[in-house]
């Protein structure tokens, strides 16, 4: 938390806001053409913050390199409007589309990355725009462009200091608007469930790559406004406005001011553009000083100076009914499974996967019909969570096909298996730790929801309707998991017991034909667990085929319509709970392991 | 064919700076997830800490090897010393937060380095004795080879030797191997995490300011901006060899450095630096964990 | 929804920060007949360019220091307010505006090209401040139609035409290559220079380098693979350095000229016996100018080093606002500049010297230097005839 508002929080979150933009549209008025231009140079830099924090704050992509896409929309703004004599609001668009463009060029083949590798293809990417635009002719060389004509609007120029801060206060206006519906739409909800945990979240439905490209190109957008700016402001750049320096000065506000916080990223330009102005009277000192600050602040405030909300508000609390119409009845959960045809619910044959000189699953094959719950058990190292992950999609099998209600999954990634109508959750649990509990499993929609990125940004009716639908289906099913009163906490704040049933409504919430669950008792205790096998049979009873693993046989017997038993990569018997109790070698693979505690224990007594 | 061979003796040259470099990069990464931007700055206070030790010695009439050994020494303990202090005070208190608060404070510490020097050593260039090493060489294939050059690039290939056999074969490095895989497994087993990753900074800093003094002995001019660029080859370079990858950052930086050549030769200069990265980018799309593979200190 | 306009607190917090600097800014602003005159310098202090910087301000307070000794400028004393423009566009319209704010009178100095232009711009717009550029010799800044932009330095199009006389008649070249270091100022001199060889009948070959590599061994292979006569050098005295030590290392014999950029000690101390011939083409420097003797010493006493390239230029740019102020009697600043345009004849530290229409020096006065024995020492000059003679 960044400041403890008390009683106060009401009135400051209703005036507040106005009060700022108040003050900041006076400003001028008690501000001598220095401080005006220092404000200039903190609004520019909060538009570059607004669009970086997209990237690294949201999607959690670090970038090195975010001066490139600014260094694009200048010059589009710049050549277009001295050779192509064109107006300063004319080259908008072109300046946009350039560093979308650009967004694409160095998104696409390089997303599929990890961070630290990301990272420093971006900052090639932003020296050779800057070497680039250095070397060639027509974009001046190291002279760059001069004499680029101010904006103007009906004849008024915006050439003096004032007008060219108010134009600034617009600009701002405009990119924090649009990078807040952003953030508050399907795709920024995508976007913080990447950073948070990209393998998770395109597990739950998310097609990471496409995700990120997005966050990739909207960045990329908004740095090449703020670009177009800064070229028609200053009316002259050159290369050297845009170096390695600059993105880390970017890259600075919104870690400094606190990812993924509006406030923080204002705040933070404030301090990396103001602070070393106010520092001006210590001459050489000056950046010393500047940077023991920098270190002091992430030292004394790592999350930032205005770290994002740790807590949300409840969206079902009371009141709720006003906004969001009455809560769906529980049964509205439930599917039909009329439309999923006659064939088995999942048919796995043949499947073979091997790591290294170690066959982790051989030959395996198994069917599970429609509706029923049906158990994967085995020892430690039995090749189960395998399985599942080739099931999935996570693990690519080495052969072997795998059929959902007749439909081939063979070759998909995890969100397009998800998309087909298989979910699942983790043996070790992967939520989307600082995120709210609603917002986990409005992610685990996902695949289901139509709002398009365009509708995202705008906020579109189609767009609100589906917004306030998919809350009230979220409500139900953290009503039919018992987590409604928690849906406003941090997920990292819940217990284990409801850390595990909140992963099992997220994946319920991408409406799944088939719920995979890795382990859900684990670590839980009796009275727990018995609570979550009661789940399991009503999720089944919504319709929804269940398997899961368990090395609990207890638990399982208890639950299970059909046992599938897995020893060292083998199916070793595949039954009813009864016909599985009386199997020699199921009882052999268990108990022929002494030096495994947990699985001698496993065993019914 | 002379030419060529040429661009490669320099290009090595070069490129065998960077990797002294890189390789701290690779180690602090491989043991904390850090990109260590401050790393370049390290190297830059080596080269100042020899030049003062070189200054001093021929007041006091030292022989130059004298002069030389002990520039080497004294630049690579008071670094050494120097980057454990700036993991004590900046890093570690932030290790169990966010990985970005850190990439800050380590571009804070990078500035604070920098004007630092720039404070101490004033912002203009200072020189090493330029003949204190001598310029002769030899003919290799008609290209021209510098003794200087020779001892410089076989001092490096030493000292990462060195470097190697330690993590491979002393207690230290195996539990640098360790910790690289697992943090906290490697804290059960009883490992001193604390103790190996400071252990971590001072090689890798001693490593940069032994290639700080060879450089400033070689080009002769140091300047309290000169980390900057080297920093910024030498991350490109333990990239490239697969971050976290004790003979990649080797390799990445020599790669680097003859690429950086035969791009200068054969194309332009002006264009070196595209070349470079555009190359590095190739690569990884393809290879995405960087030629030999990411995290392997443990794999060598 | 709780932290919904919460960013708008953020903005508060930003606002108080800037109100707070307009205050301290305000107070200081207060002028009366007896407070100083204040000369604005905006030139980098941090940065690559942090030296040069720093040795502008020196020049600029030495001559403070001279005018103040002889009871300054209309019974006021001159005050020297540097500051640190970084060479980058936006930081140095905002250093311009925090000279504005603090009521400069006048303005001299500037480094970079990439950022003199941002601040020209902020003077002009802000009452026609008086600019005295020392360094920037770029074509372009008093071609702007600006009539408060001036310089004590001559421009590029003037030393390329220079260079390339005495490539061509002096050191009798057949074939040379040009090589810039992709900075505003070296490209600007590579292309006058390229052009004025022209019209001697020689096609130079041009090439770039990237500055701050340390190792330039490739390209000087690359040129020594054309076999030229000359290879002149436009860019900074750093590269020049690594340059001339790096080619005597690999044993190749073709002659340097550098550009007044490389007119630096640091170039000796880099080269060491590598230097020894080496040529440059350059303004006549303090050092070599009779009249700038005292200076050179004064300036190595207060500063431990020899003065750099442009603290000379900056010396006199200083004196020539003083100068102007005195004869306008007036701190306006539409009076200083026809005072400025008006002065005749000004003897300064590097000449005797008047501005022209659009505010460059004239005459400017090249002059070429040789390294002998790790020294600079002056070489050949133009002689009113057109022919190459011995510097007297």
């Amino acid at each position: 938390m960044a400041i403890r508002l008390g009683a106060w929080r009401p009135l400051v979150t209703r005036w507040g806001p106005l009060l700022v933009l108040a003050l900041a549209l006076i400003f001028p008025l008690g501000a001598d053409s220095y401080w005006l231009t220092v404000g200039i140079g903190i609004l520019t830099f909060a538009m570059l913050g607004l669009g970086l924090n997209l990237v690294v704050g949201y999607a959690g992509l670090l970038d090195l390199g975010y001066a490139a896409f600014y260094a694009i929309g200048a010059y589009t703004t710049a050549l277009l409007s001295t050779v192509g004599h064109m107006t300063f609001w004319e080259t908008l668009p072109f300046a946009v589309a350039c560093s979308a463009i650009a967004g694409v060029i160095v998104g696409y083949p390089t997303l599929r990355l990890r961070s630290d590798y990301l990272a420093i293809v971006t900052l090639g990417f932003g020296e050779i725009v800057r070497i680039t635009a250095t070397n060639l002719g027509f974009t001046g060389g190291p002279n760059g462009i001069y004499a680029i004509p101010s904006p103007s609007i009906m004849g008024y120029q915006f050439f003096s200091q004032d007008s060219q801060y108010y134009l600034a206060v617009a600009f701002l206006l405009v990119v924090l608007f649009f990078t807040r519906q952003l953030a508050h739409s399907r795709l920024g909800r995508a976007w913080l469930s990447l950073r948070e945990d990209e393998s998770a979240s395109e597990a739950v439905g998310v097609p990471s790559v496409r995700v990120k490209l997005w966050a990739y190109v909207f960045g990329a957008i908004f740095g090449g406004l703020a670009g177009a700016f800064f070229a028609a402001r200053l009316t002259a750049i050159s290369p050297d406005s845009f170096t390695y320096t600059q993105s880390i000065n970017i890259l600075m506000v919104v870690v400094l001011g606190g990812m993924a916080s509006f406030p923080g990223v204002i705040l933070g330009a404030a301090v990396v553009v103001g602070l070393p102005e106010v520092l001006r009277f210590m001459q050489l000192w000056r950046l010393f000083v500047f940077a023991i600050g920098l270190i002091a602040l992430m030292l004394l405030r790592p999350q930032g100076i205005w770290p994002a909300a740790s807590r949300k508000e409840n969206p079902f609390g009371p009141g709720s009914e006003r906004k969001l119409g009455p809560p769906l009845p529980l049964e509205a959960l439930g599917r039909s499974r009329d439309s999923d045809g006659e064939e088995a619910a999942l048919d796995v044959s043949g499947l073979r996967r091997r790591f290294g000189g170690v066959l982790a699953v051989d030959d395996v094959a198994f069917t599970v019909r429609p509706g029923e719950i049906c158990s994967i058990i085995g020892p430690n190292g039995a090749g189960k969570t395998t399985v599942f992950n080739c099931i999935t999609g996570v693990t690519r099998p080495d052969g072997g096909e795998v059929r959902l209600h007749g439909r081939a999954l063979h070759g998909q990634t995890p969100h397009q298996v998800v998309g087909a109508g298989l979910s699942r959750t983790f043996q070790g649990i992967r939520l989307f730790k600082s995120m709210a509990v609603y917002e986990n499993v409005l992610v685990g929609m996902y695949p289901h929801q139509k709002a398009n990125v365009v509708d995202s940004l705008l906020h579109t009716g189609r767009q609100r309707r589906e917004e306030r639908d998919s809350l009230l289906r979220c409500q139900a099913l953290l009503r039919f998991c018992g987590l409604e009163e928690l849906a406003g906490h941090r997920a990292s704040e819940l217990s284990y017991g409801d850390q595990r049933r909140l992963e099992i409504a997220r994946a319920l919430a991408a409406q799944p034909k088939v719920l995979l669950l890795d382990e859900p008792a684990a670590g839980m205790n009796p009275s727990e667990k018995q609570a979550l096998m009661g789940l399991v049979r009503r999720i089944r009873d919504l319709g929804v085929t269940v398997v899961l693993i368990d090395h609990d046989m207890n638990l399982v017997m208890g639950v299970s319509d059909h046992v599938v038993v897995l020893d060292r990569g083998r199916k070793i018997a595949d039954g009813t709970p009864q016909e599985i109790l009386a199997d020699e070698r199921v009882v052999a693979a268990y108990l022929g392991r002494d030096e495994d505690d947990e699985e001698v224990n496993a065993w019914p007594s | 064919m002379s030419v060529f061979v040429q661009y490669l003796v320099n290009g090595l040259t070069i490129g065998s700076f960077y990797a002294l470099v890189a390789l701290g990069y690779t180690m602090i990464y491989g043991i904390i997830r850090l990109i260590n931007f401050a790393h370049g700055d390290l190297f830059m206070v080596g080269a100042f800490a020899g030049w003062l030790v070189v200054a001093a010695g021929a007041g006091m009439h030292l022989p130059v090897a004298m002069q030389l050994l002990l520039a080497l020494l004294v630049a690579m303990v008071v670094v050494g010393l120097l980057a454990m202090g700036m993991e004590r005070v900046a890093y570690q208190p932030l290790l169990k937060s966010s990985r970005l608060a850190i990439l800050i404070t380590a571009l804070g510490v990078s500035l604070a380095l920098e004007n630092g020097a720039m404070i101490a050593f004033g912002a203009g260039f200072d020189t090493y004795p330029a003949n204190i090493l001598p310029l002769s060489g030899f003919h290799l294939f008609g290209a021209q080879v510098g003794y200087v050059q020779v001892a410089m690039f076989g001092l490096a290939i030493l000292l990462m030797a060195g470097l190697y056999l330690f993590v491979q074969f002393t207690p230290v490095g195996t539990a640098m191997r360790a910790l690289s895989f697992d943090q906290d497994a490697a804290r059960l087993m009883g490992i001193n995490v604390e103790g190996v990753v400071l252990i971590t900074f001072l090689l890798g800093g001693s490593l940069a300011a032994a290639s700080g003094v060879m450089m400033g002995l070689y080009y002769t001019q140091i300047n309290f901006m000169m980390g900057f660029l080297m920093g910024l080859r030498a991350f490109t370079a333990a990239v490239l060899g697969g971050i976290g990858n004790i003979p990649g950052a080797m390799v990445g930086g020599l790669l680097i450095g003859v690429l950086q050549s035969l791009s200068a030769g054969y194309i332009s200069s002006q264009w070196q630096d595209v070349i470079v990265f555009a190359v590095l980018i190739l690569v990884l799309v393809f290879k995405p964990t960087g030629l030999f593979g990411e995290r392997v200190v443990e794999r060598m | 929804m709780a932290r919904r306009y919460s960013w708008i607190l953020a903005a508060a917090g930003a606002m108080s920060l800037l109100v707070a600097g307009c205050g301290s800014a305000t107070t200081s602003s207060s002028s009366s007949s007896s407070a100083p005159i204040k000369i604005g310098v905006p030139v980098p202090l941090s940065g690559s360019y942090a030296s040069a910087g720093e040795d502008i301000v020196d020049g600029a307070k030495l001559a403070a220091a001279k005018i103040n000794g002889s009871g300054g400028v209309l019974g006021r004393k001159i005050q020297i307010v540097p500051v640190d423009d970084a060479c980058d566009a936006q930081t140095a319209t905002q250093a311009a505006q925090n000279l504005v704010s603090q009521n400069v009178t006048a303005v001299a100095g500037g480094y970079c090209s990439s950022a003199s232009l941002p601040e020209l711009q902020v003077f002009h717009s802000q009452g026609d401040l008086p600019f005295v550029l020392d360094a920037s010799t770029n074509p372009q800044l008093t071609e702007l139609g600006y009539n408060d932009v001036f310089r004590t330095i001559g421009r590029d199009d003037e030393q390329g035409p220079f260079a390339a006389n005495f490539i061509a008649n002096f050191l009798h070249a057949k074939k040379v290559v040009v090589m810039d270091d992709n900075s505003t100022y070296a490209v600007g001199l590579q292309q006058d220079t390229v052009k004025a060889l022209k019209t001697y009948g020689i096609t130079a070959t041009v090439q770039h380098l990237t500055p701050g590599q340390s190792d330039y061994t490739s390209v000087l292979t690359q040129i020594n693979q054309l076999h030229p006569d000359v290879l002149y050098y436009t860019g900074y005295f750093t590269e020049m350095g690594l340059l001339l030590k790096q080619a005597h290392q690999l044993g190749y014999k073709f002659q340097m000229v550098g550009g007044d950029a490389t007119n630096d000690p640091t170039v000796l101390s880099t080269a060491g016996s590598a230097a020894n011939g080496f040529m440059l083409t350059t303004a006549p420097l303090a050092q070599f100018l009779g009249t700038a003797k005292s200076y050179v010493t004064e300036y190595t006493q207060k500063y431990g080093h020899a003065p750099g390239p442009y603290s000379v230029y900056e010396y006199d740019a200083v004196s020539v606002l003083a100068q102007a102020i005195k004869n306008a009697d007036s701190t306006k600043a539409s009076k200083i500049n026809a005072a400025i345009g008006k002065i005749h004849d000004f003897k300064g530290l590097t000449g005797t010297f008047s501005f022209n229409k659009i505010g460059d020096r004239t005459p400017a006065v090249y002059i070429t230097l040789r390294v002998v024995n790790g020294n600079f020492t002056a070489y050949k000059e133009l002689n009113d005839a057109g022919q190459w003679v011995s510097v007297k």
